[in-house]
């Protein structure tokens, strides 16, 4: 139940400082193995790292969220308000996000000063890729949260997902151009070229723009089509406050 | 967009007219469609011979203004019917009409004025304070929460929540929680307010007295309110209708007073040490005896014996020798009544 968990400003704490503890498990641990070739590529391993705590954050505050109201009889108890569930929980989700934004903007300063590494921080052009970048794993939270409400058990094993993110994250989309249509691939890419490269937003080509809102808008879209299926499904069955 | 304290069809109506609206119908009845109308509503789950029919071609009218019960064991159907009612459980079969808008017309304009507190303390926001719940819901259910502060106030006080306003919903006790639940569901002006098993799991004290703020409040704020319970004490105390449920259908439906007094046969419940298996043979050749409870000290028997029957009775008691150490007439409770339609009791399972 709600009861249980901790205050939502103390978990964005702990969140913070097990994100910092793994990242300097990766990166002391990195520096013991791989030597001068990781810090080679230590902006790109931090700028990787930055959005994978975005994404994580985007995607458990939606897809948890939804499992949590599942729990609380808080998802049924919106299905008869004007606005119904899915929009309440979108904008929690992105209040979420902007939470996300300061906790990670927070781990990425303390690796920055920790690795010694120099980025280009112009904020609009990171907002706006790294943003548009995590809109499409708001997406598969959606879905992910939907096909929590219809079978709960499996809903658990869907974290696993975000280990996942990490491959999207490193897809090789100048080798294999058709990643650049999975979630968050295009965006690291251009996130690359806009901290390690100091590219900015409007220096962008509008294809590769274009790219970015289509696949972000395409995966939200998607992902919302995939909870609202799942929830008339759940109403159907008369599952949607089982827990 | 965010809607001020009066609600899409006049807000909540203050007491004088709902009182006029119960003395103009039996059932409570004003002008205009009813607060909900089910027409035919039938909800089956799984498939072939282990599907369930959960609701099996239920019609129900419930007026503006009353206060109607679905009185049920467990699995009679109560929760389905209400979830249905509500768009939560989509129906097989049938129709919603909530105050004469078909609920498959758009969910917002059909629940606009409906809020429902189901299975108790759940349903609420625990890490929110008391008052964030009530600003949170008003706000969801499209209700300027500034616009309704007075009511939230009202409402808090009438709850004995005012002292423990700004206190998380987690740091309450499992009754005062349910108050919240409450409170929350009122907090946005809901005209007609589902209220699923709202006693279950509260101690004895607890429940008497949400039962009677529920009562209160469904006069004061005039209130049209389906309350769904297995416990007959809620449901007579609360209601002014019944409607029984069992395996998913009506087996009856009227005001608490007309089923109590259909099912008032003047019966004597008789003690005695003298009340021996022969005895009470004897009594059974005469008389209708509906209950004997050997187990009892004394032992006792409940006989039907209205009229002049009573004296035939006292008369074929003395003949026997039996002393009688006690003797009071039975009132019927809806147990009775529902035992005597369905051959179960609410409290137990359907099955």
């Amino acid at each position: 139940m709600s009861g249980d968990a901790p205050p939502a400003d103390a978990a964005a704490v702990d969140e913070g400082v097990i994100s910092l503890f793994f990242f300097a498990a990766l990166f002391l641990g990195g520096r013991l193995l791989a030597g001068q070739a990781l810090t080679d590529s230590i902006e790109g391993i931090v700028v990787g790292y930055f959005l994978w705590t975005l994404s994580v954050g985007a995607y458990s505050s939606v897809s948890n969220d939804i499992g949590s109201e599942v729990q609380w009889g808080t998802l049924e108890r919106h299905i008869t308000t004007p606005f119904g569930f899915a929009p309440v929980a979108l904008l929690k989700g992105v209040a979420k996000v902007v939470r996300t934004f300061l906790t990670s903007a927070v781990i990425l300063a303390v690796m920055l000063l920790a690795t010694g590494t120099r980025l280009s921080l112009a904020p609009v052009t990171v907002v706006v890729v790294a943003g548009l970048s995590i809109v499409s794993v708001l997406g598969l939270g959606f879905a992910a949260g939907g096909v929590t409400v219809l079978y709960k058990r499996i809903g658990n094993w869907l974290n696993l997902i975000q280990f996942g993110f990490v491959a999207l994250i490193s897809a090789p989309v100048f080798d294999l151009p058709w990643t650049r249509v999975l979630p968050l691939a295009h965006g690291s890419a251009m996130l690359q070229r806009a901290m390690v490269d100091g590219i900015r937003i409007w220096e962008f080509p509008p294809a590769d723009l274009g790219l970015l809102v289509a696949v972000a808008v395409g995966y939200l879209f998607g992902g919302y089509l995939v909870f609202q299926f799942a929830t008339r499904r759940a109403r159907r069955l008369g599952v949607l406050g089982d827990y | 967009m965010a809607r001020r304290a009066a609600s899409a069809r006049g807000g909540p109506r203050e007491r004088e007219e709902t009182d006029a609206a119960r003395e103009g119908s039996p059932t409570g009845g004003t002008p205009g469609p009813p607060a909900l109308s089910i027409e035919r509503l039938t909800k089956r789950f799984g498939d072939g011979d282990d599907a369930v029919v959960a609701v099996d071609d239920v019609s129900l009218t419930v007026d503006r203004g009353s206060v109607v019960g679905l009185l049920g064991p467990n699995g009679a159907g109560k929760t389905t019917l209400i979830k249905c009612a509500l768009g939560i459980v989509i129906p097989d079969g049938g129709s919603v009409r909530v105050f004469g808008t078909d609920v498959r017309d758009g969910r917002g304009t059909a629940y606009a004025d409906v809020d429902a507190m189901l299975e108790g303390a759940r349903n609420d926001y625990w890490r929110l304070t008391v008052r964030e719940n009530l600003r949170y819901f008003a706000t969801v259910s499209g209700v300027d929460p500034d616009s309704v502060a007075a009511r939230h106030d009202r409402l808090l006080d009438r709850l004995d929540l005012a002292g423990r306003a700004d206190t998380p919903v987690r740091d309450l006790s499992r009754g005062m929680k349910q108050k919240v639940s409450l409170a929350s569901v009122l907090a946005g002006g809901a005209e007609l307010v589902f209220l699923d098993e709202p006693t279950l799991g509260l101690d004895v004290e607890s429940a008497r007295t949400l039962r009677a703020e529920l009562r209160r409040l469904a006069v004061e704020e005039g209130l049209t309110i389906v309350v769904s319970s297995h416990d007959m004490t809620t449901i007579e105390a609360v209601c002014d209708r019944v409607v029984m449920l069992s395996n998913g259908r009506i087996v009856a439906d009227d005001t608490v007073e007309a089923l109590l007094g259909a099912a008032d046969r003047d019966v004597v419940r008789v003690a005695s040490p003298d009340l021996d298996r022969e005895t009470i043979a004897g009594l059974r050749e005469r008389f209708e005896v509906v209950g004997v409870d050997e187990a009892a000290t004394p032992p006792a028997v409940s006989v039907v014996a209205g009229g002049d029957r009573l004296y035939d009775l006292t008369d074929a008691l003395r003949a026997a020798d039996v002393t009688v150490s006690d003797v009071r007439t039975v009132q019927p409770d809806l147990e009775d009544v529902f035992l005597e339609r369905t051959g179960s009791v609410p409290g137990g399972d359907s099955s």
